[in-house]
């Protein structure tokens, strides 16, 4: 009797975990509304994605209003248990290897291995509560030559249809194109949603998308200010990046103008970068400086995610100048001379802000796409004269390329930064 | 004596024959594969830290190797290693491999691979950022990663599992390594980790697996050429967002309906299609004679823009804008065009092998047709596109 009561209780504690564990993953579909437009539906309710490209600061970003982050692969699942932990779900990248690492889609062997290795990474994460849509591969696209690459998107695309009925499958491409639209399209028919990586091209993304026939829903997978690869360059090629108050002005555009107005096809967007990475500078990108300090771009993302600006504003620089020439022209300097560094920024609500300046050597680098760069060492330099928003130092005496990084913050540390690459000779 | 000549030749050519056709018998290739791994002298990289020389394993701020006695796969010992490549640019060790004696390893290539013992402290993982890089005596170097297929259980975890990387995955061809002359073994270690490393030593394999061949391609080598056949290689035309360009039907193959009145709200003024099915076209061996052609349907010539696009190289667009002395008029309201490729500004700097898409944008409020795109031979002036006597 004892034995039939304990195998009762053991029987009735597996069906009831069972049930727990099956109800923490959400279903989540794509399907289209009462207006016709496409929506994502989690759990039989409207999800429109708040997203940014993120791995940590998860508080700041729920505080934010965000509602989502994107990774790039399963090589951490401690990202995951954390944005659910936060009440953040996920679209999570399989990292498909794109031909520019060396990748041959030509070789069986390499393919295969590939594919059976991420078949696995579904199976370990698809019951994952935080998971909203899988990402299959990120940028494939950029400078391929072998479109069967777009057989193996398939083929992961279709055992995640028979693996995983609650999570929507999309691929990630580098910006729009009307025949990697039209292979998406023909050779991918189990991908559900098209992730766009677009940073100048945004402009243009939603409207090129109906040109180049895609007629399923897209997420912003990627987007922010023009990239390196499409900035102006010096005459000794460093990238110009403009200052920051200028990229956070951009951002809000973009949001506002294309990505929230895009109601038919636009599922919502991640933000690039909530974080910080070295491309070309270590603050092209990044939403947060290297010491972990956030920038008014975090400020304008609550502005599109709330409607509502923080308590607290970061400090914005608008212009960065040296010898009163502006950032988008050529700087050249002698070998130590005396040189003049000035920014103008908009202090908002802070009493107090905090100045400091940072010479970098130039970090030229031949990567493409999200390829990890490494950052330059500072270097140390001579400083004459410094007076609020003016600094008066002395060039390197070795001929070369630098950049001087001009960064201001308040007494919370919500900072911002410009920067202007000079050559001395 | 003419029957003995004839049993004779007939003898012979038996001889011959059955000479000749057990020379085609392969029966013993498979046995020959076998004794040449059983043949291989070097088959040991590493078993223990006496008895096998290895360099590279010099701690710094990136690596720390150590020989660890307990708990190894096979001998007294086996490599630890952790590393963290963030703060340098290259990590590995390097493995003499029978005292850097000259390894010939083309007999074997296609029945062995190399095989190693791995663990880890704790966790699981599907894969580690270790690089296997084959050296010859010409300096040359080849490499392989660890193929998810070739790993134990498909994980490394802390029981020891077998890794087999084929000699056949080293990408020795690419390199120009020749692999009957080779010198070491180099592991290569990226990122970071920390793996237990055992039993280095080479074993028969069958690699199963074969390079296929990119069919991406549609090379043209003769004239003339039909571009763009098939709706579904076009884009721009969907009039549930534009109603200014549509399918037209005047021409026969595709042609483009255009009635652009950029007052009105969503007028698209640009359409392309791929030459060839969205393959990439190789026109390289006629380029240079070559001219686009293609009708229009209009009461006077529009002002339009064309654009030529490759998928990849340096210069990956070329554009024109067409002028009166790019058509001729053919009566009632047709109109040719003749567009030679050697007149676009940078076409030697084209790839012509490498062809994507040909683009039209219409510059100005504007109704015509547009069809009938063509490759032509052309071996005129190009700066004379009509006055060819071919056309």
């Amino acid at each position: 009797m004892e034995r039939n009561i304990n195998l009762f209780i053991s029987l009735l504690f597996l069906m009831l975990y069972t049930f727990t564990a099956h109800s923490q993953v959400s279903k989540v579909v794509v399907t289209t509304n009462i207006e016709g437009n496409f929506e994502l539906q989690r759990n039989g309710e409207p999800y429109y994605i708040k997203g940014a490209g993120a791995k940590d600061h998860f508080d700041l970003l729920v505080k934010s209003g965000a509602n989502s982050i994107r990774v790039w692969s399963t090589n951490n699942k401690a990202f995951l248990d954390s944005a659910h932990k936060h009440g953040l779900t996920v679209t999570l990248g399989l990292h498909v290897r794109p031909e520019r690492s060396g990748m041959d889609y030509n070789n069986e062997y390499a393919v295969k291995g590939q594919i059976e290795q991420l078949k696995n990474e579904v199976l370990k994460y698809k019951d994952h509560p935080a998971l909203l849509v899988w990402g299959i591969g990120n940028e494939v696209d950029l400078r391929y030559s072998n479109f069967k690459v777009w057989e193996t998107i398939e083929i992961l695309a279709k055992f995640i249809k028979e693996v995983d009925p609650n999570h929507p499958t999309m691929t990630v491409i580098a910006g729009v194109d009307p025949s990697k639209a039209y292979y998406i399209k023909k050779y991918c028919p189990s991908i559900d949603i098209l992730g766009l990586n677009v940073y100048g091209s945004i402009e243009n993304a939603g409207a090129n998308l109906r040109k180049f026939n895609w007629d399923k829903p897209y997420i912003v997978s990627e987007w922010g200010v023009n990239g390196p690869f499409e900035a102006r360059t010096t005459s000794w090629k460093a990238k110009i990046e403009p200052p920051n108050g200028l990229k956070a002005d951009l951002r809000l555009r973009r949001y506002q103008e294309l990505i929230e107005k895009d109601k038919e096809r636009c599922l919502g967007s991640y933000c690039f970068l909530w974080g910080q990475k070295q491309e070309s500078t270590a603050t092209w990108h990044g939403m947060f400086l290297s010491n972990g300090n956030p920038t008014e771009a975090i400020d304008v993302m609550q502005y599109c995610w709330t409607g509502e600006w923080p308590q607290s504003r970061a400090p914005s620089i608008r212009d960065i100048s040296l010898e009163n020439i502006g950032w988008r022209k050529d700087h050249i300097v002698a070998p130590s001379s005396q040189v003049t560094l000035k920014i103008e920024y908009l202090k908002y609500n802070n009493d107090k802000v905090i100045f400091e300046y940072v010479l970098y050597p130039e970090a030229f680098s031949d990567k493409i796409g999200g390829d990890i760069q490494r950052s330059p060492e500072p270097i140390n330099f001579e400083i004459v004269n410094q007076h609020d928003n003016e600094l008066v130092f002395i060039s390197p005496k070795i001929k070369g390329a630098y950049r001087i990084f001009a960064y201001i913050k308040n007494e919370l540390g919500q900072s911002s930064v410009a920067n202007i690459p000079f050559l001395v000779e | 004596m003419k029957l003995n000549i004839k049993i004779v030749l007939g003898a012979l050519v038996f001889c011959i024959m059955s000479c000749s056709y057990m020379n085609n018998i392969s029966i013993y290739e498979p046995s020959i594969s076998i004794s040449s791994f059983e043949k291989f002298p070097h088959k040991i990289l590493f078993t223990n830290s006496e008895d096998n020389g290895l360099w590279g394993v010099k701690n710094n701020n990136c690596k720390q190797v150590s020989f660890e006695t307990t708990n190894s796969y096979v001998g007294k010992d086996h490599i630890h290693i952790k590393w963290n490549a963030s703060k340098c640019n290259y990590i590995a060790i390097g493995l003499k491999w029978a005292n850097y004696k000259v390894k010939n390893l083309e007999p074997i290539i296609e029945s062995a691979a190399i095989e190693l013992h791995v663990r880890i402290d704790s966790g699981e993982l599907s894969n580690t950022p270790m690089f296997f890089i084959l050296v010859d005596y010409g300096g040359n170097q080849c490499r392989a990663k660890i193929n998810y297929l070739d790993i134990e259980g498909g994980k490394i975890d802390t029981e020891w599992r077998r890794i087999r990387i084929p000699l056949q995955s080293f990408n020795y061809k690419k390199r120009g390594v020749n692999m009957s002359n080779i010198k070491e073994l180099r592991l290569e270690f990226q990122r970071q980790g920390d793996l237990h490393i055992d039993n280095i030593i080479i074993v028969p394999h069958q690699h199963n697996y074969e390079n296929t061949i990119d069919t991406f391609t549609k090379v043209f080598n003769s004239h003339p050429i039909q571009l763009g056949e098939g709706k579904e290689y076009w884009w721009g035309i969907n009039t549930k967002y534009s109603s200014s360009l549509k399918f037209g039907s005047f021409f026969k193959n595709e042609s483009v309906f255009v009635n652009l009145d950029k007052s009105k709200e969503m007028q698209w003024n640009t359409f392309g299609f791929s030459p060839y099915k969205w393959l990439r076209v190789d026109l390289s061996s006629i380029y240079t004679t070559s001219a686009l052609a293609f009708k229009i349907k209009a009461n006077e010539i529009p002002k339009i823009q064309a654009f030529l696009f490759a998928y990849t190289g340096k210069k990956r667009r070329l554009q024109k804008i067409l002028n009166e002395s790019h058509f001729v008029d053919k009566e009632n309201g047709i109109f040719e065009a003749y567009l030679p490729l050697k007149s676009l500004e940078g076409h030697g700097e084209f790839r012509w092998d490498s062809l994507k898409e040909i683009r039209f944008k219409i510059l100005e409020d504007t109704q015509f047709e547009i069809g009938d795109f063509q490759l032509i031979e052309f071996r005129g002036n190009p700066k004379k596109p009509t006055e060819w006597k071919g056309i």
